[in-house]
């Protein structure tokens, strides 16, 4: 056990990231573990040897100066933040990291009872002593932090080990946020959000994927992963050219193949959105990532018709208004969806989403030689099935030649999850060729 | 000076990729050197709240893609 004493308890409502996460996972569970998601850290050589009680100290260190580690969820729901407790610690000798890591994720987190975090000391192997800790392996529960919080929690753990310290003052903390939220600054940023959601739930299509697909499987949630270097060396060489991101080139083909499978002229995508743009909360750890709305008219409804250019001329400024419907409150966006579903007679929710998950990318041009032989690399694979999913079609973009499709079968069956992802690399292999 | 300002936001917006000077002398839209759409959208948080403005995304955006646009728009928003 690591005992921690921070410096403040207190209870405030869920932040706007911590209810949207709410929300996912209660219509998620019981395979509400789905949010799990968790991280490797390998012990810096310049912080070598580093005992257990040293790292369990570091990390003791990071649950008293991050509040959301000590936060759980209260009855409305509402967010009580304790200011003391112990947080349980295996230690794993001679195990692999990655399988620890599996393992702390698998099950679903105790909401109210259990501390947001996991952690695993994996020590000894090899030459080394028995108490020498090689990987600590951190487990996050979806309300105590999103990628970027987590990054920054390993982040401050690092430098933890390799100077004895944590530098600099706290982010600012879930509880601020809340109240944040709910003064005249944070009502002002969730109307401007508000209306850019209201103003497309009036004329996008009432959903994505609204046919049955007759090929339901059993589980009928299912992945699909792409590795593809051709789709990461198209993608960078696209960005290039018309000076944007491959993030950007990513969402816009992804949208413009949905258009193409739905027969859609107007696509709405829930892209997941950092919300980290003011200086203040980059370095937060908390929840803070949420999904905006993305559309794109891609005309005629075929991406084949649309040149490249076109459409990402399109996609540019949706794409901020994207970031910027993103930083909502989820309140007021159920409202919204009641709302306009009711004037149009029909449930509106997109249920397709999309998630780029890496930290960084990076887009330089490459060859047409390079682009091309690439496409003998690619294969396909089904890692996920499960009973509940929150969506209908979940991307995930988890490296640069790595992106999955997550669907339920009922709206698209497996062939067509399998021929959407090749059909993207064909998308933008035959864009970036051109 | 509001030149000056706004190059150097537009160059701690994207973490250095382009440097105040760069934006400046710019011939090419900002997004081509680098000011990538998570850039801009930083960009705009930041000239929100330091000139207090609002910019509605709904509108005409092509003034982000260049210091002497972005200080006529912050010119005439002000």
């Amino acid at each position: 056990m690591i005992s921690f004493s921070g410096t403040r308890s207190g209870r405030a409502p869920l932040t706007w990231g911590q209810r949207a996460i709410w929300d996912a996972i209660r219509r998620t569970a019981p395979d509400d573990h789905y949010f799990n998601f968790g991280r490797v850290l390998e012990v810096p050589r310049g912080a070598r040897p580093a005992s257990a009680a040293h790292v369990s100290r570091g990390i003791g260190l990071l649950v008293e100066r991050h509040e959301a580690l000590r936060t759980l969820v209260g009855p409305g729901p509402c967010q009580i933040l304790h200011d003391r407790g112990a947080l349980p610690v295996r230690v794993a000798a001679g195990a692999d990291p990655a399988a620890v890591l599996a393992e702390l994720s698998a099950t679903a987190f105790d909401y109210e009872h259990e501390w947001p975090l996991r952690v695993a000391l994996v020590t000894g192997g090899g030459l080394l002593s028995e108490d020498e800790v090689t990987h600590v392996v951190l487990v996050f529960c979806h309300m105590a932090a999103d990628g970027l919080g987590a990054e920054q929690v390993v982040r401050d753990l690092r430098l933890f080990l390799l100077r004895g310290a944590l530098p600099g003052g706290a982010p600012p903390q879930p509880l601020d946020l809340a109240r944040w939220q709910e003064s005249p600054g944070g009502r002002r940023q969730a109307a401007g959000a508000a209306a850019l959601w209201e103003r497309e739930y009036r004329r996008i299509p009432a959903t994505m994927f609204g046919l049955p697909s007759a090929a339901e499987e059993r589980p009928p949630i299912r992945r699909a992963a792409l590795t593809s270097p051709a789709i990461d060396l198209a993608a960078q060489r696209l960005a290039v050219r018309h000076g944007t991101s491959t993030s950007t080139v990513l969402l816009a083909a992804v949208s413009a193949l949905v258009a193409e499978v739905t027969g859609h002229g107007t696509v709405a995508v829930l892209p997941i959105v950092s919300n980290r743009f003011g200086r203040d909360t980059r370095t937060a750890v908390t929840t803070l990532s949420q999904e905006g709305l993305f559309v794109l008219g891609t005309g005629s409804g075929t991406a084949r018709g649309t040149a490249f250019a076109d459409l990402l001329a399109a996609a540019r400024p949706a794409v901020l208004r994207a970031y910027r419907s993103g930083y909502h409150d989820p309140g007021d966006r159920e409202r919204i969806a009641a709302e306009t579903s009711r004037e149009r007679g029909v449930p509106i929710h997109p249920y397709c989403c999309f998630n780029d998950m890496r930290f960084t990318e990076r887009a330089t041009d490459h060859d047409d030689e390079r682009i091309r032989r690439a496409r003998s690399e690619t294969s396909l694979t089904w890692p996920l099935s499960q009973d509940e999913l929150n969506c209908r079609f979940c991307v995930h973009v988890t490296d640069a030649a790595r992106i999955s499709v997550t669907a339920d079968t009922r709206w698209l069956g497996t062939a067509d999850i399998e021929r959407y992802l090749l059909g993207l690399e064909r998308l933008l292999v035959e864009a970036a060729l051109r | 000076m509001l030149r000056e300002r706004l190059a150097e936001l537009v160059s701690q917006s994207c973490d250095g990729e382009i440097s105040a000077a760069e934006a400046l002398e710019a011939t090419v839209p900002l997004s081509y050197l680098g000011l990538t759409s998570l850039a801009q959208m930083r960009l705009i948080d930041t000239l929100e709240r330091e000139y207090g403005v609002e910019v509605d995304l709904g509108g005409d955006i092509a003034f982000l893609d260049s210091v002497d646009g972005l200080a006529a728009w912050v010119s005439a928003a002000r």
